[in-house]
């Protein structure tokens, strides 16, 4: 009995070159079609979908082909009385997409239109008494709400409404047997959920918590035969773990130990030739997610054709060094 | 959005999906719609869970509906009798249970079911417990499913030996199973505690007999990495208890450094230090050694004029930390121009493996096992890597050879990871280099060709006053090269250093060789103008010895410079 390592085959004949024009035209279109069947369907996280394509689209260069001023109209009218925000009209406020809200106006320094001290009352009415973060009122504690609730004040620049150092405690409760996090104290470690904590402890000051060498050895053994990453042993590469691992590496400064060239290789693989944009695994759909998280990445290996992106916020590095904001990378 | 592969269609196929999808798109845009209206005007009522569920049964991820339901739950269980309620309830639970085997992996929809579970007049938490052996026969790996479990593990007060027995079965159908094996390092814990009370850390008798199930696991198939991943964990050691390491005074420098175990900021009141000199209490300003470090594992403080007096016989030195609980002391004797009190890496087996000496014959048994293994599967990385950690943990200077062989093979059978080797055998190497250098009691480290792409443990080097990096693969002088306050000579040619930022405010250093390197901005030199011994630089062989005007500029910026070789 042997473990077959799971992974996808390569094709000889996958894209291998970077097609940028095509990715902008791809998300320039998305949203053109708005009474489209899967379009609607995804209302339930419209604002991240927004993020997704607005962040990609600027680190593109291509930020001024999408319709600002609808955007802004659009996320004023999703602000709700207790101060969140909720990912679409009509559905409930939410950490995940008050963050979302939060970066879209910083990328268009436009953080005034909407009621930001009620933004931070919200985030800092969902603390818990251990420190976590609740996503909403209804209480789900995931240390993706750590991260969130963190991230969403370190861009207003109102990190201390929090109690910080609870915040952190808990986060540092999940912390696992290889070095990873989990969502809550006791769950598995999981890409994701590392990129959440790094972040949540990067922005917080905290990295000297993290065991860096044992939790970027876990991270590098998430690199296949395929150069693709993934999410957990044992399971298929994909882009969006690929950013998660990537970014990871790149806070804790172990990105060296993951082998570039093949990663690049299995990110440009995904790319949809016809349509433009980035699927989980070659051959699959694409979608604005991972047409995000594959142009991030490629910009974490360096790719100068891609601004700069900043591992934590996963937004262009010169907007955050216009808003001062400057999360610590390990050293 | 994950795994949807792209199929080709015929134009007869696409059109006949359009239709599909228009009509599924009417479908859902007036279910939303009367859900919303419905909601809108207060009306939390049965046929609510009827439209919402139509809904939700496909898109699990339509959160709002979910509290949508949660709002008719909590309107209905004021106005339904008990039985009613009850029978809304386990509605409710089998229609979650149809969803989570459409959408095993849909947040909401676990953590509803949490939810119906703690408000329903008579849960059955049991049940649960089943339910989610059940969908972890059928994905063991599904985290959702763990994650419910140990609430319900929590609410039905099952004990860490029950789930530990559950795991264990799991791990008897299939060792490939990282979700049971991350469970077992959380339960061990908790069911053997260790005896010195070590948080996270297991009792050694009941790591005895986990290493027996690992080892199972291992040679049934050595090329599983959950079970390889765990072991790394059992063998592991426990953090370091939080100590000062070290005091060490200059007299001529009228200095004091202090060390600690692990990086502090003792800026922040939590972590104050406190300096008594002669038993008096000194105010004194600490500084970390390189501005950047935050916390540093070493603090320096200027003593004021006159603290030392040299016709006094002695001076005692005591520092205070964590309100008095830690403390170190250190005696400077009249005539003696420095000294230190200090726990060696020797003492503190600092790169030793944990387990208690007796314990030392399992480890060799261990090792032995997995050289057997070795034998079988000799291009196994897993095993080669694992033996390195054994022979570290069992022995590290007289095991060097074999570690450096292993070095070897691991890199020949996976080229993608090297990198990682590469810092891992530099780390190995700088710790046995400074084992070496305490037992010929030397202040001298030599670290020349040795392959090193990276430096670690310079803490642990703070009184080194001669280092040698000659002949590596070094990029960079970082800024932990800081820590090394007594350094005089520092040889780092032949490298591919192109930033010395490590070379801050070293008060001592007089030589610096860095020939054959690749520094090429004036700016990258301007760290070595806070060292103020500085009077030999060689910097032949580097692309800067060709800029223009080059010499002139660096005399501006190294005034007291008074050999520069190029
Ligand atoms: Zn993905």
């Amino acid at each position: 009995m042997g473990t077959q390592i799971k992974d996808v085959v390569m094709k000889a004949d996958a894209p291998s070159t970077l097609l940028l024009d095509k990715h902008a035209d791809y998300i320039a279109a998305y949203g053109s079609k708005k009474d489209d069947y899967e379009y609607t369907l995804s209302e339930y996280l419209r604002m991240s979908g927004i993020y997704w394509g607005l962040t990609v689209m600027d680190l593109m260069g291509q930020l001024s082909r999408m319709s600002k001023d609808e955007i802004i109209e659009f996320i004023k009218s999703c602000q709700h009385d207790c101060g969140g925000i909720s990912a679409s009209i009509g559905h409930d406020p939410h950490l995940l997409y008050t963050l979302s809200a939060v970066q879209i106006l910083s990328l268009y320094d436009s953080l005034s239109v909407i009621d930001t001290d009620k933004v931070v009352e919200y985030v800092k009415s969902l603390q818990q008494e251990d420190g976590s973060f609740a996503g909403d009122k209804w209480g789900e504690i995931d240390t993706r709400f750590s991260f969130c609730a963190a991230a969403t004040l370190a861009l207003l620049g109102k990190l201390d409404a929090i109690n910080i150092d609870k915040a952190v405690e808990f986060v540092l409760s999940c912390m696992n047997f290889d070095g990873g996090f989990g969502c809550r104290p006791g769950s598995e470690s999981h890409a994701g959920q590392i990129y959440c904590c790094t972040g949540f402890l990067s922005i917080t000051n905290q990295l000297h918590h993290v065991n860096a060498d044992l939790l970027g050895w876990w991270l590098c053994e998430r690199q296949l035969p395929s150069g693709g990453l993934n999410g957990r042993p044992e399971k298929l590469p994909d882009v969006c773990y690929s950013w998660w691992v990537l970014a990871s590496l790149k806070i804790i400064k172990r990105i060296h130990w993951i082998d570039k060239n093949k990663l690049r290789s299995f990110i440009l693989a995904c790319q949809d030739e016809e349509t433009g944009g980035f699927a989980d695994r070659p051959g699959d759909m694409v979608d604005p997610f991972h047409t995000l998280f594959g142009i991030a990445g490629l910009s974490l290996l360096g790719d100068e054709h891609i601004k700069p992106v900043n591992p934590v916020f996963c937004m262009p590095e010169e907007v955050l060094q216009r808003m001062n904001v400057h999360p610590e990378i390990l050293n | 959005m994950h795994g949807r592969i792209k199929l080709k269609t015929t134009e007869e196929q696409a059109e006949q999906k359009q239709k599909e999808r228009l009509k599924k798109l009417h479908f859902y845009d007036t279910t939303r719609s009367a859900c919303f209206a419905k909601r809108k005007a207060g009306i939390l009522d049965e046929e609510g869970l009827i439209l919402s569920g139509q809904l939700l049964a496909a898109n699990p991820d339509f959160a709002t509906l979910w509290n949508f339901r949660r709002e008719i739950f909590l309107h209905l269980k004021e106005e339904k009798t008990p039985e009613e309620l009850q029978t809304l309830f386990e509605k409710e639970l089998s229609f979650l249970e149809t969803c989570l085997r459409v959408n095993p992996k849909s947040y909401g929809t676990w953590h509803h079911r949490g939810w119906v579970l703690d408000h329903s007049p008579s849960p059955d938490w049991k049940v649960e417990l089943e339910l989610c052996s059940k969908f972890l026969q059928f994905d063991e790996r599904n985290f959702h499913c763990w994650d419910y479990r140990r609430l319900v593990v929590q609410r039905a007060e099952v004990s860490p030996q029950e789930e530990l027995e559950f795991t264990h079965k799991l791990i008897g159908t299939n060792f490939s199973n990282y979700s049971s094996w991350h469970y077992r390092s959380t339960l061990l814990p908790l069911v053997y505690p260790d005896t010195e009370c070590r948080v996270g850390r297991a009792d050694e008798e009941a790591l005895l007999t986990e290493y027996e199930l690992v080892q199972n696991a291992l040679f049934t198939d050595p090329n599983d990495q959950s079970a390889w991943f765990y072991y790394r964990w059992l063998l592991g050691r426990a953090d370091r208890e939080e100590t000062v390491s070290c005091l060490y005074i200059s007299r001529e420098g009228q200095r004091l450094i202090v060390s600690f175990s692990h990086p502090v900021n003792v800026l922040l009141p939590k972590d104050e230090l406190i300096l008594f000199v002669d038993g008096l209490p000194l105010r004194v300003t600490w500084k970390s050694p390189h501005p950047q470090l935050k916390r540093s594992a070493i603090w320096i403080c200027e003593l004021p004029p006159n603290t030392i007096n040299a016709a006094c016989s002695e001076h005692n030195f005591k520092v205070h930390w964590q309100d008095g609980r830690i403390q170190r002391e250190c005696i400077l004797y009249k005539g003696r121009s420095e000294s230190w009190c200090r726990d060696s890496a020797t003492d503190q087996q600092l790169f030793r493996c944990d387990l208690s000496v007796e314990k030392t014959t399992v480890l060799q048994s261990e090792l032995n096992s997995c050289t057997q293994l070795q034998e079988l599967e000799p291009d196994n990385k897993w095993c080669a890597l694992t033996i390195i950690l054994l022979m570290r943990a069992l022995d590290p200077l007289g095991y060097e050879k074999e570690m450096l062989q292993c070095f070897q093979t691991l890199k020949a059978t996976d080229p993608m990871r090297t990198a990682y080797f590469d810092d891992l055998l530099s780390k190995f190497i700088i710790e046995n280099s400074i084992l070496k250098m305490e037992y010929a009691e030397s202040r001298v480290v030599d670290l020349s060709k040795k392959n090193l792409t990276n430096l670690c443990h310079l803490d642990q080097m703070q009184l080194v006053t001669h280092m040698n990096l000659t002949s590596n693969r070094l990029k960079s002088l970082p800024i932990h090269l800081s820590m090394m306050q007594c350094l005089e000579v520092l040889e780092a040619s032949d490298n591919e250093i192109e930033c010395l930022e490590g070379l801050v405010q070293l008060p001592r250093l007089q030589e610096i060789s860095l020939q054959n390197n690749r520094i090429s901005k004036i700016c990258d030199l301007r760290p070595l103008a806070s060292c103020p011994s500085l009077i030999l630089l060689n910097l032949k062989g580097n692309p800067i010895t060709e800029v223009p005007d080059f010499q002139s500029e660096l005399s501006e910026l190294l005034p007291s410079l008074k050999d520069l070789i190029v």
